[in-house]
């Protein structure tokens, strides 16, 4: 029998891959898949409480935080095309000046 | 029947987030994110969530991920960051800050499943069902993402109107 248990414990651990990726990676594409796991986990757990709670609301965020995250990912990856066309590279510690 | 599928799909997904994380090719680890996306939309149609399963199947794993790609090849970024890629500065420190957000997770986690043990509900996220909450209850912020869509492709439009500025100089 699958517990609400067993479905915080696998958020977690995915979480926590994520937030490991996001810290140690220097490359910025990295850092904006891993920022995809930590969203990925977060999902899940709203799916699994809205599961066992009986409401739906968990799954209607877990759509608008879908849309939100293809926002994100737009702009964040037209940012990371800028900084490469710029700098030639994309790794996080060349980003040293505020104004370009 | 049930568990086992429960246990395949979170065994793939743990493994596809950590080659998203470990992998040094960046086409690996855009591919092993849909892997993962891919068995996390299963885990969605186990919790009966079909709807948010197959938003997250067509725009996730389809449209992002796809654009996540294009930027890849566009870039071409394989031989770049193969050979100059160094590891920060903060890994360990990073992966310690990581390991204990889990074991503190983990004991929050035990305490709460102790305070209440659920059992699974009869909700069932049917297109129908999810449909008629979201144009309800939810409308409000329905049309509010549409307003975010917008100011997302302002966005962008200026970013890339940079880039054209800065090649007319050159």
């Amino acid at each position: 029998m699958i517990t609400l248990g067993n479905y915080l414990a696998l958020s977690g651990v995915i979480f926590s891959i994520g937030l490991i990726g996001v810290m140690t990676s220097r490359n910025v594409l990295k850092v904006l898949l891993s920022l995809e796991l930590l969203l990925a986990a977060s999902n899940l757990l709203f799916v699994a409480f809205s599961k066992f709670n009986g409401d739906y609301a968990g799954q209607l965020i877990v759509f608008f935080v879908i849309l939100v995250a293809a926002a994100e990912v737009a702009i964040g990856l037209a940012i990371i095309v800028l900084m490469y066309r710029r700098l030639s590279t994309i790794q996080a510690d060349e980003l040293r000046t505020m104004k370009w | 029947m049930a568990p086992y599928f429960f246990y395949l799909f979170a065994a793939v997904l743990i493994f596809a987030s950590l080659c998203v994380v470990l992998a040094r090719n960046p086409l690996y680890n855009v591919l092993s994110l849909v892997v993962a996306i891919f068995s996390l939309s299963c885990l969605f149609v186990i919790l009966e969530a079909y709807f948010v399963g197959m938003i997250l199947l067509l725009v996730y794993a389809g449209a992002v991920l796809v654009f996540f790609l294009f930027v890849v090849m566009c870039l071409n970024l394989n031989t770049i960051t193969i050979t100059s890629e160094q590891q920060s500065r903060f890994r360990w420190l990073g992966s310690f800050v990581g390991l204990m957000f889990l074991s503190s997770f983990f004991l929050a986690s035990k305490s709460f499943i102790k305070a209440q043990s659920m059992d699974p509900s009869s909700i069932r996220g049917t297109i129908e069902n999810i449909g008629k909450i979201l144009f309800t209850n939810y409308l409000l912020p329905f049309e509010l993402t549409s307003l975010l869509l917008l100011i997302a492709i302002f966005g962008i439009v200026s970013l890339a109107q940079g880039v054209l500025d800065t090649g007319k100089d050159n």
